[in-house]
């Protein structure tokens, strides 16, 4: 890997901390890369690993307390980290351009998408207003935007996500930079959405021969884009290699382990069906969720607000053992699923558990309750930070009387024990955990109440990768020894193929496809299903 | 209270109070005099050695006096600072849990209150009830109870929708242990904060009222009251003014400082500018 003439970005011997009250922190080390006209690197690693402050390194927007410790950052063989802050503020933006995760916070909400092109090209090229305008819009519908005039008159707010990232990708490429540093584009999107993003961003790519710097946690979507893949590990590059040989034939420990943990739907987790015969264990009946309610105030002026539908109809059952998996986008309505099973939204229709009929909220008793359990998607927002994690396992042996006195702290331990965490971690508070830890203490509650169904409402999402097999394995343990039905919603389709009996597809609202795993391939699916499987890829053999 | 100290606010305001706290504590003992003696033929007197920071109009001696009076001011100011915090927890958080039209209601009523300044509240109060020291506390605790309740509504409505307090929710807890396990603990945090500060508002209220002499009466050695009685003199022998009026400042600055670095270091989002 020597640098010729044809090395658009190339770091070199690269070292980077972070000066803390506590001391140094260790960011990124002797890190060497480089990339080439028109070739994709993609930079992969988990959170904390040092593939963010890279970015930044090369950007020259490091924190005040970023201590560089030596190496080069060189764009087209000048070095970055001699130039003066207003020589990189001409070349920020011009020569380098960056897409972030989230659209709606790198665009600024008070002005006009058009406003924010032009913006770049009034002042990188030199345009007049006028020309900027008329130039944005050119660079809009190369983005695949079908009213691009109009869009230019739209604020952020008026745009969906994808078409403010496709903004995001046409004010990145305005100046034809020479290199653009792409940091998770589609994490913050729907599936179908990040799918036409990707695809938008190979073909400007081609177009353009520009050097791509793919930052990303997840392999299976770098595998798609990339030429070469670097994998760092706390803030060393432990493996780099041509993307197919890195997928074919992983060198490095890490590279391994990681590429192991990727949900791949041919690697089933679950292997022994439910028993068809016997009768569900729970089943919902044209289950309906209606959201704005008219408020007291608003009646009495006679104003009542027109309710909207979250879900329509909803009907499916659970038998002993199974796992349904429920996927869909946001806002298909998968979550206020989820919540109003556990009894957190208002319903009409009918929830069947075992022999008993619930036909409202407020029905929901204790038994069934406790027969009921939720994990919610971020451990840091449902532990209590001001218990003890010894009382959050606890509470639900209190509260359903499964244990007293002396019992409680050995039950306790023993619960602790079944998600393999050490028995004194009772005594911690939830801060002082990791975020899979944390995870792991939640599915433990839910299992304390010995339930019959527990709902897992994207429990993997806020995880990374090794994290994330790690808590699948384990949920799917206890549900084999305890024989708890699971509903399993995500929108990770690879890992739910991996894991379900049964899949519910969820649309706007409406399940509009429901089937056994096996049969998600067949001809006859319904169209939506197709296309979410379309946008999924599926990882590289490994 | 380690990160407290190490907060440059914080240092300061924890100083402050401290000498405070001593003056409360010992402030009768450490007094060189009988605050109430009159030494008749020391009138009007600056700083001396006999008396450190001079004398007033009767030749009381200002040092024991205002020592004296610390108690007094502070029990003042945290007294009725709590009786806000109590009650406008209290409605505060019935407002956040029940919500519907009962919280509209509260809110509505509190806006009402909110538009009257506190100082104006406090007089229209202390008017109704007479004055004097006990009434004037009250009076303060009333009007601090609007605000404070929209800050404990505020906090519970915030904490209500964490998932934790879902959680509970799912599981069938009872709206008692909801309100006292899951969300005041944390939502406690933002009252602390505000009930230090006000602290100093309520210490500076009550100087007020000793000054306009519906709070304290003679011969109290509250602060406020000490300045009331002295400014004829004030041109005569400054000293006898600035004297209790410097110890309203320290106080009131002391749980101001503090305040201000507690609200730093309980906010995750402002601690790491605070480190730097």
């Amino acid at each position: 890997m020597s640098d010729d003439d044809s090395t658009v970005l190339s770091v070199r011997d690269y070292s980077l901390d972070y000066a803390t009250r506590e001391g140094p922190v260790r960011a990124l080390r002797e890190i060497n890369l480089s990339i080439m006209r028109g070739r994709t690197l993609g930079l992969v690693g988990e959170s904390g690993s040092g593939k963010s402050s890279l970015a930044w390194s090369i950007l020259r927007a490091l924190p005040p307390n970023a201590r560089e410790l030596g190496g080069t950052i060189r764009l087209l063989g000048e070095d970055l980290r001699q130039r003066t802050r207003r020589e990189i503020a001409a070349i920020r933006g011009a020569r380098i351009g960056i897409v972030f995760q989230d659209p709606s916070t790198s665009l600024n909400p008070t002005l006009t998408l058009g406003a924010q092109i032009a913006e770049v090209l009034v002042r990188h090229r030199g345009l007049a207003r006028k020309e900027a305008l008329a130039e944005g819009e050119r660079l809009l519908a190369r983005t695949g935007i079908a009213r691009p005039a109009d869009m230019m008159r739209r604020y952020p707010h008026q745009a969906s996500g994808g078409e403010k990232q496709r903004v995001v990708i046409a004010t990145a490429f305005a100046c034809n930079p020479e290199c653009i540093i792409f940091d998770e584009p589609t994490t913050a999107l729907d599936i179908i959405t990040a799918r036409q993003i990707l695809d938008l961003f190979a073909e400007l790519q081609r177009e353009t021969q520009v050097a791509a710097l793919y930052i990303s946690h997840d392999l299976a979507l770098v595998a798609r884009v990339a030429d070469e893949v670097a994998v760092i590990d706390q803030g060393v590059i432990v493996e780099q290699a041509p993307a197919a040989a890195l997928f074919a034939a992983p060198r490095g420990e890490y590279t391994k382990a990681l590429l192991a943990a990727v949900p791949d739907p041919r690697r089933r987790l679950v292997n022994a069906p439910p028993d068809i015969d016997a009768p569900p264990v729970f089943s919902v009946n044209r289950l309906c969720v209606r959201y704005g309610q008219t408020s007291a105030l608003m009646r009495l002026l006679g104003r009542a607000a027109t309710p909207v539908a979250a879900l329509t109809d909803i009907g499916f059952s659970l038998r002993r053992g199974e796992i349904l998996g429920i996927v869909g986008e946001s806002g298909s309505g998968k979550s206020t699923l989820a919540r109003a099973i556990v009894g957190l939204e208002g319903f009409a229709g009918e929830i069947r558990l075992g022999e008993d009929s619930f036909s409202a909220r407020p029905l929901l008793d204790r038994a069934y309750r406790r027969a009921v359990q939720i994990v919610f998607q971020n451990p840091d927002a449902s532990l209590n930070p001001r218990q003890r994690v010894g009382d959050i396992l606890a509470r639900p042996l209190k509260l359903y009387g499964l244990a007293r006195g002396a019992d409680i702290a050995s039950r306790v331990a023993a619960l602790l024990t079944d998600v393999r965490l050490p028995p004194d971690f009772a005594g911690r508070y939830p801060h002082q955990l990791s975020g899979g830890e944390k995870q792991r203490v939640a599915i433990a509650r839910a299992f304390a109440a010995e339930p019959r169904i527990v709902i897992c409402d994207e429990i993997t999402s806020s995880l990374d990768v090794s994290v994330q097999a790690v808590v699948v394995r384990l949920l799917l343990d206890l549900r084999a020894r305890t024989g708890a039905s699971c509903l399993f919603v995500t929108h990770d389709l690879n890992l739910v193929r991996q894991i379900a009996h049964r899949i519910a597809v969820l649309y706007r609202g409406d399940l509009v496809d429901l089937f056994e795993v096996d049969a998600f391939d067949v001809a006859g699916r319904h169209p939506y299903t197709r296309a979410l499987l379309e946008a999924v890829p599926i990882p590289v053999a490994s | 209270m380690p990160e407290l100290l190490r907060h440059p606010a914080g240092v300061a305001g924890t100083l402050l109070l401290a000498i405070l706290a001593v003056a409360v504590v010992a402030g009768p003992v450490l007094a060189p005099y009988d605050p109430q003696a009159f030494h008749t033929l020391a009138r009007l007197q600056g700083p001396s050695l006999p008396y450190w920071l001079g004398t007033d109009q009767f030749g009381r001696d200002l040092l024991s006096r205002v020592l004296q009076g610390a108690r007094a001011t502070v029990l003042f100011g945290v007294g009725a600072t709590l009786g806000g915090v109590a009650a406008g927890s209290l409605i505060g958080v019935t407002a956040g849990v029940l919500g519907g039209w009962v919280d509209s209601v509260i809110m509505r009523l509190l806006d009402g209150l909110l538009a009257v300044p506190d100082l104006l509240l406090t007089l229209l109060i202390v008017t109704v009830l007479a004055g004097g020291g006990g009434h004037a506390m009250l009076a303060v605790a009333v009007a601090f109870t609007p605000g404070l309740a929209r800050i404990a509504r505020s906090a519970v409505l915030s904490v209500r929708t964490r998932e934790f307090v879902q959680a509970a929710v799912a599981r069938g807890e009872g709206r008692g242990y909801i309100i006292v396990r899951e969300v005041l603990p944390n939502a406690i945090g933002p009252l602390i904060i505000e009930a230090t500060i006000r602290v100093s508002f309520a210490i500076m209220i009550g100087a007020t009222l000793g000054f306009l002499g519906l709070g304290a009466q003679p011969p109290s050695t509250e602060w406020g009251l000490m300045i009331a009685e002295a400014r004829q003199y004030m041109f005569r022998n400054p000293w006898c003014v600035v004297v209790p009026g410097v110890a309203i400042a320290i106080s009131a600055l002391g749980f101001n400082l503090t305040g201000d670095a507690l609200r730093d270091l309980l906010d995750p989002r402002l601690r790491h500018a605070a480190a730097r």
